[in-house]
């Protein structure tokens, strides 16, 4: 612009001087225009729309909900897709795309009323035959991960805009399971194509995809159909794979997101930063896995020896940086499943430990353990130190292709860490349960649990017992020896300040209210 | 050869670094002050008496688990430079001598090494064979080897059409006698040349390899892996990386230097650049006795 003021003004002769710095400046604006256009944090809400850019360390590798499973990646896909239910801030089931559900009177039957007029992005309504197909699914495609989560459902009769699910078994969990980790519905005329929906989600949540770069970054715009829109004040979203955790916060500092999970050892970096970090509850419980199927650990007096030769605060001093706190359970302390009565079993004592390994006639030195982690992890090298210090030697494995051993139930030592479920009993059930995926030990499982757990489905949520009897089933799933727990840690966000509070739904990262200043 | 690099400052100076770093790689288990694997709660500590560079994330001694990790990153480095000697240099030399069949398909077999990208190589090498460092530095040597293949048989060609050789091999001498007595003297020093700049090479693979957690199992020190961890609690102890940051640089730049010297002082050009150094130093020395001899030149140089 300045080159043309210069050189089509009549009155203005050519000084050399000033040409200098008419060029230099138009230099200068060339470059830094664009490029502090690129590092400026509002450069998404200068158009007076607001874009969430969300840094994820759980980038999902599948956008099939089916294929993607319940693990934590849920929060990602349910940018996309809505549930028949959600949790609010308690924990408990609220209305999703379903307005109400009720159970029959056994107990074995729930039949779900979805919101009228409602639509997947690609213009399939939202109705009964659409729950049903999406059940249908999860149940039987090849490469589905949620089959094990719904064997209570044996069938689904679909009715207009209801769904009739009949039970297997009396299962008052069923709303709180079919929330935005199990049920995530896609529309059924996508899914007839599951490798095509795996990378075009199509979904009836409270945004749609635009654009996907596999692995690495996604691009939303809010879904005008979602039936909650009015609720929903972010209008593009950049998901974006998160790059080294070392270098989030610098992104954030900059602008390039104003969104992203962090680790705790980044939390102080980020608060200096003048970054909000959100402590958001969740159901977060690391574990030691052990294969009860194999030596040494099908001589009882092992495992014992394990279970007291873990110092659980250390994991919570030297790895939460304050955010964490040691549980034996599969919950952490204060969740309506965590069981008081069990706070202290199998509290640390290497003394014990050393004495059970005695008589389990084993030497120090004598068991050599081969603990088989996906990647990296100091976890294991703590474990390592403190078996090392009652008797037991440890090597480490990083095995690139753990996932498969692992679910396979082919290895003898392992790691784990659970996001949790909004259902407890299908955290107490995949623990513990027989065919629990993380049961290392299949089909081992702890005797009276199986009857503890059927307690836990046949006491309505609301009933005053609820809370005793989930307990009892904690407490005797708590009797397995093939899962050591160890601690507790919260997700932690950084985000822009420009972001809203967000509503503190365990584990679940709601948008709904949420807004993005633009100034 | 030995004695002229060391006439060199940059070639005492490498090799004096040199040195310590192999010294630090048979010694550094031993002269650790503390067990590089022990954690205690004193975790991200700054450097104190106790521990001289302070502790890692779970409390353990950070100089000694440099000190043990040396090793791993001394033999790494020797590993891919033997191997590659080994594989490159012989084949490079007998290339000239063993006929167009074999010089064809080892020139081919080198096109294609040299096609492959030997980081990734070394990385799938490791997925399919197991965690090793061992395995991944045998095959990054196999792919690094083209350097010594074609430096040795440029030399040995220039050699081979030497008056001499031919001469000698016209009077009857064997192929291995002429590879023995004249061949291998004139490929040694440009051989020697690749042979140090490789193991610095071999150095930043090493540490590349390890950086990403590739090759040594936790919790086993190395170089590249302390960089990798100290990255991941900047905002506790910011400096931490700078110190196995420095060793890496510090170390493949000796190697480089080294290689500098030897390549300074190897031939008829290196010969003649050394003797004229002694001789300018000589000639210095006479100026400097004669000078401090005079009185005169005394005076004026303390005014």
């Amino acid at each position: 612009m300045s080159g043309r003021l210069t050189s089509r003004s009549p009155r203005t002769p050519f000084r050399p001087g000033r040409l200098r710095a008419a060029a230099l400046g138009t230099a200068l604006a060339t470059v830094l225009v664009p490029a502090l256009s690129a590092c400026g944090g509002d450069a998404s809400t200068a158009g007076g729309s607001s874009t969430l850019k969300w840094a994820s360390s759980y980038f999902p590798a599948h956008w099939d909900p089916v294929v993607s499973g319940s693990g934590a990646q849920f929060r990602e896909l349910a940018l996309v897709y809505a549930s028949l239910t959600r949790t609010d801030a308690t924990g408990k089931a609220v209305p999703d795309l379903a307005k109400s559900w009720e159970y029959n009177a056994k107990g074995d039957q729930i039949t779900f009323h979805l919101r009228p007029n409602l639509k997947f992005s690609d213009g399939e309504p939202v109705d009964g035959a659409a729950v049903k197909a999406a059940i249908v699914r999860a149940q039987k495609q090849k490469n589905s991960a949620l089959f094990g989560d719904l064997t209570s459902i044996k069938s689904v009769d679909a009715s207009g805009l209801d769904a009739v699910l009949h039970l297997s078994q009396v299962d008052y969990q069923i709303p709180q399971l079919l929330g935005e980790r199990v049920l995530q519905i896609a529309s059924p005329k996508a899914a007839q194509s599951p490798t095509k929906l795996d990378q075009n989600p199509v979904g009836a949540g409270p945004f749609t995809v635009t654009q996907i770069v596999p692995g690495t970054k996604v691009l939303l715009k809010k879904n005008p159909d979602y039936w909650d829109a009015k609720d929903i004040h972010i209008d593009n979203v950049e998901l974006t794979s998160a790059p080294d955790a070392a270098t989030v916060v610098s992104g954030l500092q900059t602008g390039v997101y104003n969104f992203a999970d962090i680790a705790p050892s980044q939390a102080e970096a980020a608060k200096k930063a003048g970054l909000d970090v959100f402590v958001q509850p969740g159901f977060n419980a690391a574990n030691l896995s052990l294969n009860v199927n194999k030596a040494p650990f099908n001589n009882d007096k092992v495992v014992d020896a394990v279970r007291y030769g873990i110092n659980r605060q250390e994991f919570v001093d030297k790895l939460t940086f304050g955010y964490g706190s040691a549980t034996n359970q599969p919950f952490p302390k204060g969740y309506v499943a965590y069981d008081p009565q069990s706070a202290n079993d199998y509290a640390y004592d290497p003394a014990k430990a050393k004495q059970l390994l005695s008589e389990a006639g084993y030497k120090a030195g004598q068991i050599k353990l081969s603990l088989v982690i996906p990647a990296e992890d100091p976890q294991a090298e703590i474990v390592q130190a403190q078996l090392a210090k009652v008797g037991i030697t440890v090597s480490i494995k990083v095995d690139k292709n753990w996932a498969t051993p692992f679910f396979a139930k082919d290895l003898t030592f392992s790691l784990y860490g659970t996001t949790g479920r909004d259902s407890a009993a299908q955290t107490l059930t995949a623990h513990f349960g027989p065919n629990g995926p993380l049961n290392l030990s299949s089909p081992y499982e702890p005797s009276g649990f199986e009857a503890a757990i059927a307690k836990v489905r046949q006491t309505p949520l609301d009933s005053p017992d609820y809370t005793k009897v989930l307990q009892a089933a904690t407490r005797a799933g708590l009797q397995s020896k093939a899962l050591v727990f160890t601690y507790s840690s919260p997700n932690l966000i950084a985000k822009s300040k420009s972001i809203s509070a967000l509503p503190r739904n365990p584990a679940h990262i709601d948008w709904t209210g949420v807004t993005i200043d633009s100034n | 050869m030995v004695r002229r690099v060391l006439s060199l400052t940059s070639g005492r100076i490498a090799l004096v670094i040199l040195t310590v770093i192999a010294l630090l790689a048979v010694l550094g288990p031993l002269i650790a002050p503390d067990n590089p694997l022990a954690t205690s709660s004193d975790t991200l500590a700054e450097a104190s008496g106790a521990h001289w560079l302070g502790t890692d994330y779970l409390g353990r001694d950070v100089l000694s688990r440099l000190l043990d990790g040396s090793r791993v990153s001394v033999l790494g480095s020797l590993e891919v430079a033997l191997t590659a000697l080994g594989v490159g240099a012989i084949p490079g030399i007998l290339s000239v001598y063993f006929g167009r069949v074999f010089e064809w398909v080892t020139l081919r077999l080198t096109d294609t090494l040299v096609a492959l990208p030997f980081l990734l190589f070394a990385v799938a090498v490791v997925a399919l064979l197991g965690n090793g460092i061992t395995q991944a530095m045998l095959v990054t040597g196999v792919l690094v080897s083209p350097l010594f293949y074609r430096v040795s048989r440029a030399a040995t060609l220039a050699v081979a059409q030497s008056p001499y050789v031919e001469a000698a091999l016209i009077s009857g001498a064997s192929i291995g006698w002429v590879v023995r007595r004249h061949v291998w003297v004139k490929v040694l020093p440009p051989i020697a040349v690749a042979l140090a700049q490789t193991i610095g090479v071999g150095f930043v693979i090493v540490s590349t390899l390890t950086f990403l957690g590739i090759g040594v199992q936790p919790p086993a020190p190395t170089w590249g892996g302390l960089l990798a961890s100290d990255l991941g609690y900047l905002t506790q102890k910011p400096w931490a990386p700078l110190v196995p940051a420095l060793l890496i640089m510090v170390t493949v730049w000796a190697c480089n230097l080294f290689a500098d010297a030897i390549r300074d002082v190897s031939g008829e050009a290196g010969r003649a650049l050394v003797n004229n150094r002694k001789a300018r130093a000589n000639r210095l020395a006479d100026t400097d006795s004669a000078a401090h001899g005079d009185p005169a030149h005394v005076h004026a140089g303390g005014a």
